[in-house]
Order: C-alpha cells, then sequence, then structure tokens
C-alpha cells in the first residue's frame, strides 16, 4: 500500500490541542470528518470507542493507533497526529502517548486497515523518526517524514 | 457373486483393520511413519505371504492369487483405486495455485531442479541397469523416472516443525518447492502415460523404435488436456460452487466435489491419461474457490479410512520372490533417486544464498516420497508397463527414502545457520521469527488457531493445513509465508520479519474480538445453574412422575 493515496496534508496534523483521551479522539475524528469522508459522526466514534473499550490501542513509544471499523465509511481513511505533550492512553508501557493514527476501514474488510497500520509502524520503530516527528511544526513537513 | 462379495468384505475388514493397528504400532515404538506400516500389513498379509494360506470355510486362502498383471482381485484394486483418486482430488484441493504461478525464486528453482534431476537419473539407472530397457524413451524406464519425481512433503514438515524450523529459510523453501513438485510431477506422469499408451500398441503392431513426431503428439495432447482443464475447471469452479452453495450444506458441496473428481477421473482415462491427473485437475479448479478449505476438511474424514487400505493393498502386490534378482537394481535405484533430489534441489539452493549445509538440508527434505510413487508405479503395473520386479522396486524406493530421509533431516539441521549471511534475502525470505500465543490448553488452542485461521482466509490467505497428524497450517498471500502450529501450550507463528507488523496486528485485532465472545458467555451466567436445569428431575421416581401420555390411568384433574 502507498501511503501517499491515503495521507494528505489535510489529514496530517502537527499540534493537536487535546489533553485528554477522549478529547485526543473527537478532534482526530473532526479532522477526518472535515474531508467530507465520513458518512455518519456518531456512528464512527462509537467505533473508535468501542474498539478503545475492549483493549486501549495505546502502545510503546508514545505510539497510540485509535481505530474502528464502521458501515460509516467506503474505504480506508487515516489520519496522523502529533501532540506537545504527553496524553495518557492506557499505553502497554505505561508511557504518555505522543504520536496518533487513527483509522476508520469499512467493517467488511480489516486487511487495508492492517496493512496500512503495519506500514506505518514500520516506519516509527525508527527513534530516530519518532523524534523528528515530534520536531515537525506544519503539516507539509510532518507529511515529508512519513512518506520519504 | 455372494461368495465373491462375502470374500470382498472379509478382505476389507482384514486389511483395514491390520493397516490401523500395524501403522499404530510402526508409529508409536519404531517412531516412523504410519504408512510404513500400512505397506508392511499389507505384504503380510497379501497373497505373497500369510493370504495365500488356506482357510477353513473359506474354500480356499483370504487373498487367493489372481491371474493377470494385478495379483489381487479387480474389485479389491477398484478400493485401492478410489483411494488414488481420492488422494489426488485432496492433493489438487491443497495446492496453492496462485503462489505456484507467481512465486519466482529459490522455491521454484529447488522444486524443478529435484523433479529433472530425479527424472532423468531415474531414467537412466533403467537404461544403464536393466537388460530389458534398450532405450531411455522406453515407457518401463519412463515410468521408473516418473515414480522417482514425486515429494511427500507430510513428513519434512512434521519434522521441521516439531524442531521449529518451519520458518527457517530452509524450510520455507522446501515448503515452497512441493508445491511445484506435484504438479509438475503430475504434468509429466500426463505425458509419460500418454508415451506408454501409444508405445504399448506399437509393439502389438510390431513397430519398434522411437517414434518422435508422435510422442510430441502425445505430450503436446497430454498438456493441452491438463492445461484446457485446468483452465476451464478455474473459471468454471467458482460457479458450481456458488450455484452448489444454494443448498446450504457442505456435505452436499463435498459430495458433489468428489463426484466431479470422479467424472474427471474417468474422462481422464477416456482420453488416454491417467485417472489421477482428471482427480488432481478437479481439486486444482476448486483449490481457489472459498469452499476449497470445507472440502478437504470433509474429504479428510473419508481419507482416514481410504488411505491405510491404499497403502495395504499396494503392499499386498509386492512378490518377494521376484525381488531378489532386482535387489541390487532397486538398491541402485533408489539411492540414484536420492542423489537426483539432493542433487537437483541442493545445487540451486547453493547457488541462491544458501551453503552446503542449507543446500544439504533442502535436499534431505526433498527426499521423502509418497502415495504418488505408489500411484504412479500401480498404474505402470497394471497397464502392464512394469512388472511384478519393478513394482518392488518401486515400494523399496518409498521405504528407503522415507526412512533414511527423517534422521537424515534430524541431523543435517544440527549446527550453525545453512544460510550465507552475506545475502539479506532470498526469496523474499529473511531470517526467520517466532511469535508465540500462550493458550490454557488443547481446546482453547484449538479454539484460537480456527479463528486466527479464519482471519487471515478472510483477508484472501490460502491456509493450506501441511500435516494431518498435527496441526500445521501454512499462510500464504502473495510474498507474504507463514506457518501457524498448533500447540498443548498454544499457538506458535514462524514469520519473517518483513511480514512481522502485519501478521502481529492482525491477529491483535482478533484476540480483541474474543472481548465480545467473552461478554456474551458472561451473560450465559452461571454454567453450573443451567446444568441443574438439565439434572432436575433426572432421577425422580417414575410413578411420582410419570411421562407425557402415559397417565391414561389417572383421571384428567376435573
Amino acid at each position: 500500500m502507498n501511503l501517499q493515496k491515503v495521507l494528505g496534508p489535510d489529514v496530517v496534523r502537527p499540534q493537536l490541542s487535546s489533553k485528554t483521551k477522549a478529547d485526543v479522539i473527537d478532534e482526530m475524528l473532526g479532522i477526518l470528518v472535515a474531508t467530507g469522508k465520513v458518512k455518519d459522526e456518531e456512528a464512527a466514534r462509537t467505533a473508535l470507542l468501542e474498539r478503545e473499550r475492549k483493549m486501549s490501542t495505546g502502545m510503546q513509544h508514545g505510539i497510540a493507533i485509535p481505530h474502528g471499523k464502521t458501515e460509516a465509511v467506503d474505504a480506508l481513511i487515516a489520519c496522523v497526529a502529533v501532540s506537545r505533550v504527553g496524553i495518557d492512553f492506557g499505553s502497554l508501557d505505561g508511557q504518555p502517548a505522543r504520536i496518533f493514527i487513527m483509522t476508520l476501514s469499512p467493517k467488511n474488510r480489516t486487511g487495508p486497515h492492517i496493512q496500512f497500520l503495519a506500514e506505518v509502524s514500520e516506519l516509527l520503530r525508527s527513534k530516530e523518526r519518532r523524534e523528528t516527528m515530534l520536531q515537525a511544526s506544519t503539516s507539509q513537513e510532518l507529511l515529508r517524514i512519513l512518506i520519504s | 457373486m455372494t461368495h465373491k462379495m462375502t470374500l470382498l468384505v472379509l478382505q476389507l475388514a482384514v486389511i483395514l483393520i491390520s493397516a490401523k493397528i500395524f501403522g499404530y504400532l510402526v508409529e508409536r515404538y519404531l517412531k516412523q511413519p504410519r504408512v510404513l506400516g500400512e505397506l508392511a500389513a499389507g505384504m503380510i498379509i497379501g497373497p505373497y505371504a500369510l493370504g495365500a494360506i488356506h482357510l477353513p470355510g473359506l474354500e480356499g486362502s483370504l487373498f487367493p492369487l489372481v491371474e493377470g498383471t494385478l495379483p489381487v482381485s479387480p474389485e479389491l484394486y477398484g478400493f485401492a483405486v478410489f483411494a488414488s483418486i481420492g488422494l489426488l482430488f485432496i492433493a489438487g484441493l491443497e495446492t496453492d495455485l496462485p503462489t505456484f504461478l507467481r512465486f519466482s525464486g529459490v522455491g521454484t528453482a529447488v522444486g524443478l531442479g529435484g523433479v529433472v534431476a530425479s527424472f532423468s537419473l531415474g531414467t537412466l539407472a533403467a537404461y544403464l541397469f536393466l537388460p530389458s530397457v534398450t532405450s531411455l524413451m522406453d515407457p518401463a524406464a519412463l515410468f521408473l523416472g516418473t515414480l522417482s519425481t514425486a515429494t511427500s512433503v507430510g513428513i519434512t514438515a512434521r519434522i521441521l516443525s516439531e524442531r521449529r524450523k518451519m520458518s527457517s529459510p530452509e524450510g520455507v523453501t522446501i515448503l515452497a518447492a512441493a508445491v511445484l513438485d506435484d504438479v509438475v510431477g503430475i504434468i509429466i506422469l500426463a505425458v509419460v502415460v500418454g508415451i506408454a499408451k501409444v508405445s504399448g500398441a506399437d509393439v502389438g503392431a510390431g513397430q519398434v523404435g522411437v517414434d518422435w513426431a508422435r510422442i510430441g503428439i502425445i505430450a503436446a495432447k497430454a498438456l493441452g488436456f491438463w492445461l484446457g482443464f485446468t483452465v476451464i475447471g478455474i473459471l468454471v469452479a467458482p460457479r458450481i460452487t456458488k450455484e452448489l452453495k444454494r443448498f446450504h450444506s457442505i456435505e452436499m458441496v463435498a459430495g458433489v466435489a468428489l463426484g466431479l473428481a470422479l467424472l474427471f477421473a474417468g474422462l481422464s482415462e477416456m482420453a488416454g491419461l491417467a485417472m489421477i491427473i482428471g482427480a488432481y485437475v478437479t481439486g486444482l479448479a476448486l483449490s481457489r474457490t472459498d469452499v476449497a478449505h470445507e472440502i478437504q476438511e470433509q474429504m479428510h474424514g473419508i481419507s482416514s479410512y481410504i488411505v491405510p487400505t491404499f497403502f495395504c493393498v499396494m503392499g499386498m502386490l509386492v512378490d518377494f520372490s521376484v525381488l531378489p534378482p532386482v535387489l541390487f537394481f532397486g538398491i541402485v535405484f533408489s539411492l540414484l533417486a536420492m542423489a537426483g533430489k539432493l542433487l537437483g534441489a541442493g545445487v540451486p539452493a547453493l547457488l541462491t544464498g544458501f551453503n552446503l549445509r542449507g543446500a544439504l538440508r533442502i535436499g534431505a527434505g526433498m527426499l521423502p516420497r509418497g502415495e504418488v510413487t505408489l500411484i504412479v508405479a500401480g498404474i505402470g503395473l497394471s497397464a502392464g508397463v512394469i512388472g511384478q520386479d519393478l513394482f518392488g522396486v518401486a515400494i523399496m524406493t518409498l521405504l528407503i527414502s522415507t526412512i533414511i530421509a527423517p534422521p537424515m533431516l534430524v541431523v543435517s539441521f544440527r549446527g550453525g545457520t545453512g544460510y550465507k549471511r552475506e545475502v539479506k534475502v532470498v526469496a523474499g525470505q529473511d531470517l526467520a521469527r517466532q511469535i508465540r500465543i500462550p493458550l490454557p490448553g488443547g481446546q482453547i488452542a484449538a479454539f484460537m488457531r480456527r479463528r486466527i485461521l479464519n482471519a487471515f482466509r478472510s483477508e484472501e490467505f490460502f491456509v493450506t493445513r501441511v500435516d494431518f497428524d498435527r496441526h500445521i497450517y501454512r499462510v500464504r498471500k502473495d510474498d507474504i509465508v507463514f506457518t501457524v502450529v498448533q500447540e498443548e501450550e498454544g499457538l506458535a507463528i514462524n514469520l519473517s520479519p518483513a511480514h512481522e507488523q502485519f501478521i502481529r496486528l492482525l491477529v491483535l485485532e482478533e484476540i480483541v474480538e474474543l472481548t465480545d465472545l467473552l461478554d456474551g458467555l458472561k451473560k450465559i451466567g452461571d454454567p453450573g445453574s443451567l446444568g441443574s436445569d438439565l439434572i432436575e428431575g433426572l432421577f425422580d421416581d417414575a410413578d411420582d412422575n410419570p411421562p407425557p401420555g402415559d397417565a391414561s390411568d389417572d383421571p384428567p384433574p376435573q
């Protein structure tokens, strides 16, 4: 999968303003809704929160991958955001999260969304890349780090 | 007629019981594959050994020697033919066709190398050592070449899994090569059977010599039949299964599918090819449909009965009295057939990133022979192309390779890497990794294995069970290949780091989905209370609590 196909400057945000997990999810969902690709914002929110209820998507190294499967979208959409401050996301390693990758995908297929997450995770394995992402100040800069 | 059927039923009874017991004993106490026990059972109870003893009440022996090309009755041999059709139908179903078509790299080179070298050496050995064989194109020589090509990867898969080497570069290469091995082996058989049939007619008509033009036509016809039926089958199979699914019964789908395998087996025989080719092609065509796995599961219920019967009947065909003259040839042939696999598979491995140790491991992994060797030999014997002596040679090849390969494989996997460190990637695979999912008990492991495999299936992965004695599965889509092994204490996934993220995340999502299931279970409440509802009244006095409809003595309450 080509990350460029899913990610554009409109869905990449370097400075989130939210301070809590619920607000981060709302703020990122708002970014996706603004693209006009989410048919039902409430259904999408429910899917994201339902997934968090089952098991937190806070991973390690300050990364969180909130995601959900919902009929509110026709194809995989994603948003990548970075927060200046660490946010308690109930992560696996107990560390606050600062890098967020949100995906929404149709209910019938898991593959494209997992494929996308796998590719982004592969990128984020590099500590150096994570550091540069945290330093990015514009959407263009953050996008360049992701798809370079 | 009644006597014949009674005898057949008694024969089948003795075959099934002795094959099952011998198979068990050989596996349990000699630590050898069950198939060896089943073959040995056939040799012991067959018409050339105990089966010839006259029994009181039977007007003769249980397995009387039958005149003609086969020493057993046509009725009994019919069961073996049916079993061979079933076996090749399953082999076709299990073939991972997209991978076969797309996989380029070491697997292809190793598989093709092994087939070509063992076929050539087998044919050459017959030409050099058998006085009756005067040409390399002699059907007997071609049959011997063909029966030395087929690898039975099940034994290798079991050993690799036990040693946790399934996802090693060698393991992945062996499994990939075995796919190609089957397909190419069947095509060679199609051509050789065609040639043998025409040669037989020529001998009858008093013609000698090799008619290359005619052989070319036969080869083209065999290939044409194979390709034509495969392509048409693949195009039509999804429509057929779609229609069959309207019946909402997988037994129905599997039953009709087996019927189609028999139909195409018959048609391919009528077209001048072997029956198993039609059966294999039917399986291959259905292997791409979404019900392939379900048909496989249904077929394996039948195969646990027909496979031992098949190997046992094949063992019965061995006439020990004709073996001494060909004993030397048999050993030479078996060794050459093994050398063909070792060199043919090992040299391409050596040239594509493996060191000598790795090449030896891959060669050894391709050694075991199985049912296809016997089926080919059986076809040759029943067609009169090879005699009892060469049939015995085929059995020797199977026995020797199956006995030698496992310890050889185990020893070869001792020591360091079989892989040249400077070569980072071989056919999309690099060094192996294993994910372990600890689970409490076999039942839960089986449940999770099914869920995880289904999750991959719904992502269009092809899931193939590689060993039916243990739960070992190969999961593949394009260049992603990994294995899932169900163990007592959980699941093990062997994979290459290149695809680790994807596989981990997909498995994680499946585990997360269990939350819903657990919530549902909690809603059931206390299983004890469900059970107590069932127990209530179980031991009440019958007079106190008459069953409904049995209260005629008591007047109905007013």
